[in-house]
């Protein structure tokens, strides 16, 4: 694999400092929740995971887009690299969510509007990798990818809407109507900063990972491509 | 795009529905499924007449959610298998005249079943069906949920692992239709006005549109040789 | 809630759960793409040696 260009190097570095910033600002910087107590720091996190999910979904999309466009395979390994990632951060985000929901309204799920739409997500990108397994060609097996992470990414705000609709009309049977899975709790100023902070940071995790997941993709290439060639 | 586009759309739709004239082999199994699933609940779920009301539209969209994946795979499968496919890919018009051509097909195919499932459960559990507002949303969702069925089944059929492959990728999909629809239809056999009623017909319109747009934009893609 | 309960809930055991799960499948995650790139590597060597002969 071809060796780490110094950029990346910076951005590995850059996103540690990061992450390390933004966990000390949850730890010491963020006050302690008047009711829920220390579960709600989780909840720093655990929307930046959400949002993490979302941008992989789009990056996908609009990776999806530009291979049906250019038929360039380097946007293949872009839209796999990001269904990817945005797998391991929506899963990060339902189960914190499903930690938060515990304490709290005591029970292990609550069909939050967002909760419930990141879960689907979740299955879109599943069913994405099962769709990828099943082809064999790897054009195909591109274009399919593609059109798939464009019809998914396009179904989401669908579901979200759908399900918000389905809350708004039917609120959740288990206690009184709970405002969601977010935002239970009036958020002070340093809250509020030290939220978007891990929302920056994470945005930068996030492009890290993508990065170094696109090099894994390509150096996969090369060998699927050099096993073909020692085939003949 | 002119006539020769619409010929194409009535060829491959004609095709398709006189095939199935001739050996009623999908719209049986659907049929037969969709009756099945329809006992199933009424055994699994145990709905004594009040229950029952609060859950008719569930049992009928899932009902006709899964008799659906049948006859989208069915439809697709017999286009690989035959090599009809080939044979249209060569005629000279807009590839996405099949995809119209194939959706329209599922979508008949999916009114037939749903036309009789309708009046087999009012009679089975003596409730009202015939209701326009209800027959409106089963026109929509089931038109969105052909628009996107359509699509995905093309791709499935053309991979390993085939019929199993379309629940998975189609039910994540079209989750805001069945949503909507249920809401819809409940809403409308119970009486709510149609004010209330009014957004999730207009996500069903808004999804039904969306989708249509897309598969047609992209059908292209999927059947490239 | 409890709402005679002086100050806030004693919720450490779930911050701790939750943080363990976000850091742990984050470096779960970062050590299968070393694990991965590490195969692949190996395996280009293996390939290369082949192409050789």
């Amino acid at each position: 694999m071809e060796s780490k260009p110094r950029s990346l190097k910076i951005l590995d570095a850059v996103t540690l400092i990061l992450l390390l910033i933004a966990t000390l600002l949850v730890f010491f910087f963020a006050p302690l929740e008047a009711v829920m107590g220390l579960v709600q720091k989780v909840f720093y996190f655990h929307v930046a995971a959400g949002w993490v999910g979302m941008l992989s979904f789009m990056i996908a999309a609009f990776a999806g887009v530009a291979y049906l466009r250019a038929s360039h395979h380097k946007w293949d390994i872009v839209g796999l690299a990001a269904v990817e990632i945005g797998m391991v951060f929506a899963f990060i985000n339902i189960v914190t969510g499903s930690i938060w929901a515990r304490p709290i309204w005591n029970t292990w799920w609550t069909w939050d509007p967002r909760l419930t739409t990141a879960t689907i997500m979740m299955l879109i990108y599943a069913a994405y990798f099962m769709l990828r397994s099943g082809i064999e060609d790897p054009d195909r097996r591109a274009r399919f990818s593609a059109v798939y992470t464009i019809i998914g990414f396009l179904s989401v705000p669908l579901t979200f809407f759908s399900a918000r609709l389905f809350r708004t009309i039917h609120p959740i049977v288990i206690g009184t109507n709970q405002p969601g899975a977010e935002g239970a709790f009036d958020m002070t100023g340093r809250m509020l900063a030290t939220f978007l902070f891990g929302l920056l940071t994470f945005t930068f995790i996030f492009a890290d990972l993508l990065w170094h997941r696109i090099r894994l993709g390509r150096l996969a290439d090369t060998v699927e491509q050099l096993k073909m060639k020692t085939m003949e | 795009m002119g006539l020769r586009y619409l010929h194409a759309i009535r060829a491959v739709l004609w095709k398709d529905l006189s095939a199935e004239l001739r050996g009623r082999e999908m719209l049986s199994a659907m049929l037969v499924f969709a009756l099945l699933v329809i006992l199933v609940f009424n055994f699994a779920l145990e709905l004594d007449a009040k229950t029952r009301a609060n859950v008719t539209s569930g049992v009928l969209w899932v009902t006709f959610a899964f008799a659906g994946t049948l006859g989208l795979n069915r439809s697709m499968a017999m286009e690989k298998d035959r090599g009809c496919l080939d044979g249209l890919l060569l005629a000279p018009v807009d590839r996405s005249a099949i995809y119209f051509g194939k959706a329209l097909s599922n979508l008949v195919f999916m009114l037939v079943v749903e036309a009789i499932v309708l009046p087999v459960y009012s009679l089975l559990y003596n409730t009202n069906l015939f209701n326009p507002g209800l027959i409106l949303v089963i026109l929509l969702g089931s038109i969105g949920y052909v628009a996107v069925g359509t699509l995905l089944a093309a791709m499935a059929v053309q991979t390993r692992t085939r019929d199993i492959l379309l629940p998975i990728l189609l039910f994540p999909v079209v989750i805001p239709v069945l949503i909507a629809a249920v809401k819809a239809s409940s809403g409308f056999l119970q009486g709510i006005a149609i004010a209330d009623i009014w957004s999730w017909l207009n996500l069903l319109i808004v999804y039904d549109v969306i989708f249509i747009t897309v598969a047609f934009m992209v059908f292209d893609y999927i059947v490239e040789e | 809630m409890n709402l005679l309960q002086l100050g806030p809930a004693d919720t450490t055991s779930y911050m701790i759960a939750g943080y363990a799960v976000i850091f742990g499948v984050m470096l779960l995650y970062v050590l299968s793409l070393v694990v991965r790139t590490r195969n692949l590597e190996k395996d280009l060597e293996v390939l290369a040696e082949l192409d050789h002969e």
